[in-house]
């Protein structure tokens, strides 16, 4: 007789409910397929939100602000030097860049032919950061004539806004012919510099100057070196990417929701996903404790044998090789099947999508079948210690 | 393979069945192919030696050695791999399974070495007189069957040491004979040492050494 599991078997007890042996079967079947499942609408997810968060630039720009509440109103909620180091050390940042404010009073007018007049905030932001640099955006000091690259959504809210007040529309070449008269009021009275707009910015909603103009300026006629930033412009390769949300909102940051959309819901969608895997690797748990107590009940009904065995010669490690053995295809036919039912899943899934004009894969990914190998091997590794362990306790 | 006790006194024994014992305390070397009869009343250790030698119990002080290894701190797996090959035994209280046939029980230990052929159960059970007995439950076998039972299953193996603890408490005169000589026979196959502990001496067994517990 060849010594294999068929040796040993008339010698265990079985006397044990197969209820609670196929319960924990089944229940395993159904841990591993949820697991198998989550992970796979997880990288589905991925996939079908990847498209909607690539930037067509290769980049996002966003503007972060500190988020104004109710508590930190009429505080300083500039950012410091400090404050920008730790955005640009996150490594879903790519780059951040500080725009700096005026810190003197500004008045714009477009002398007679637009009776025009209002005051106006002025920002400086490094140039790597503008969506469309002209060459004429230099300034040096001495010249009068500053130029100004203006937001495209001002010049839309302008010209929405001028027909009521009785004012020309004007086209975006119109507007660069327009010659503005910047008043800045300094404490020995008002300095005018003449403005011209160069550029529009599609990416910036501001008033635009070279970074030296608004450096001197502040420091000549606001009498402050070093201004804090309200506001910061950050390059991140993708805008939704979950983690650059979790960081924003954790230290009180605020972004433009809109173009964080995508992010949120996939973040609220991989909470889901996240939580329904969890609960299939609780089940996958369970019906392993279930299924170790089943064979704890048949060991200890065949402990008198089991002793004996061990008496005439049987190594528990060879015991506890062979016994586990014996449920080897029984645990392979459910991870398979398991694994099947996650294709068919993901077969149907590409199919709905499909008929809403979404394009996913329709195979499974390769580490779902990783995953199903690994909770395969895990369960025979978990039963084949716990069968030694007891058998050495005999 | 060697087998060496090193001073080893059970420690429950009183002092003074320690102190006559040409064993309990004492250093003794069992060396491959001898046989050796112990003889002792009861109540003094015959089993404890026979379960201390096999590892079975530890409630001993000094050491036992397989070769030049303690078998102390022997675990199950440690001692599996001696039991296969270099050890095998009768029981005192023979540890059958009583509910599978007497056939099962010789098989089972033939399966886990086999040094005979199956072929060779059927052929042994014919000369202590229990073939007809193969397929029946071992419970229901009578007790001095049982002990047969238990001396054919432990010549299903190799070994050097076949440790023999009152093998023959139930047999009549004619089946300890034939038992005894079976036993001699399947040793000298192996040449290979028998260590058989009774009550009183067993005329029919040849040994070399006699030692008194």
């Amino acid at each position: 007789m060849k010594l294999n599991f068929a040796t040993i078997v008339p010698f265990l007890s079985n006397d044990l409910s197969k209820r609670s042996r196929l319960i924990s079967y089944l229940g395993l079947g159904i841990g591993v397929f949820i697991l198998l499942c989550s992970l796979q609408m997880y990288i589905n997810l991925n996939e079908l939100l990847k498209d909607k968060s690539a930037p067509k630039a290769g980049a996002d720009f966003l503007s972060v602000t500190k988020l104004i509440t109710n508590e930190n109103m009429g505080k300083n909620n500039s950012f410091s030097p400090a404050d920008i180091n730790l955005l640009k050390n996150q490594p879903f940042i790519e780059a951040a860049a500080p725009l700096i404010s005026n810190q003197f009073r500004v008045k714009a007018s477009a002398g007679n032919i637009i009776p025009f007049s209002t005051d106006l905030f002025l920002e400086s932001v490094d140039e790597a950061f503008i969506d469309t640099v002209p060459p004429d955006f230099k300034w040096e000091q001495g010249q009068v004539d500053v130029p100004i690259i203006f937001s495209s959504d001002f010049m839309e809210m302008y010209n929405v806004f001028a027909p009521s007040q009785d004012l020309p529309q004007l086209s975006e070449k119109t507007m660069s012919s327009v010659n503005i008269i910047l008043e800045c009021y300094t404490p020995f009275g008002v300095k005018n510099f003449r403005a011209r707009i160069v550029a529009l910015s599609d990416r910036i909603n501001s008033v635009l100057v070279p970074h030296n103009f608004l450096t001197w300026a502040n420091k000549n006629f606001g009498g402050v070196s070093n201004v804090n930033a309200s506001r910061v412009y950050i390059k991140t390769k993708d805008a939704n990417n979950p983690d650059l949300i979790n960081f924003l909102e954790s230290n009180g940051l605020r972004v433009n929701k809109d173009k964080t959309k995508f992010g949120r819901v996939k973040k609220v969608l991989q909470g889901v996903v996240t939580g329904i895997g969890s609960f299939g690797l609780l089940v996958v748990i369970l019906s392993l404790v279930l299924f170790s107590f089943y064979l704890q009940l048949m060991i200890a009904k065949s402990k008198d044998n089991l002793q004996l065995l061990l008496l005439l010669g049987f190594s528990p490690q060879w015991l506890g090789k062979t016994m586990t053995k014996k449920w080897l295809p029984v645990y392979a036919f459910i991870s398979l099947a398991a694994l099947l039912c996650v294709c068919i899943f993901q077969f149907a899934f590409q199919r709905f999508l499909a008929q809403a004009g979404q394009q996913l894969s329709i195979w499974v990914h390769w580490s779902i079948i990783l995953l199903a190998m690994a909770l395969f091997v895990l369960s025979m590794i978990t039963n084949y210690r716990l069968i030694r362990k007891l058998l050495m306790r005999l | 393979m060697q087998i060496f006790l090193r001073q080893v006194r059970p420690i429950f024994l009183e002092e003074s069945k320690i102190t006559n014992s040409e064993v309990w305390d004492k250093t003794l070397q069992f060396n491959k192919g001898e046989h050796l009869h112990i003889i002792a009343p009861s109540g003094s250790g015959k089993t404890s030696l026979i379960h201390f030698l096999y590892g079975i119990r530890k409630d001993y002080t000094g050491s036992i050695l397989y070769d030049s290894f303690d078998i102390t701190n022997f675990d199950a797996g440690r001692f599996s791999g001696w039991r296969q090959k270099h050890l095998s035994i009768v029981f005192q209280d023979l540890r059958l399974f009583p509910e599978h046939s007497v056939l099962q029980n010789i098989e089972i230990k033939r399966s886990l070495n086999p040094f005979h052929s199956e072929n060779k159960i059927a052929e042994m059970a014919d000369r202590l007189g229990i073939a007809s007995k193969l397929d029946v439950k071992c419970s229901t076998c009578s007790y001095g069957e049982q002990q047969r039972i238990a001396i054919v299953r432990a010549l299903q193996q190799p070994f050097d040491f076949l440790l023999l603890d009152e093998p023959f408490s139930h047999l009549d005169e004619n089946n300890r004979q034939k038992a005894m000589e079976l036993m001699e026979e399947e040793s000298s196959l192996r040449n290979a040492t028998i260590i058989l502990a009774d009550l009183r001496e067993i005329e029919y067994f040849k040994h070399e050494r006699k030692v008194h517990l």
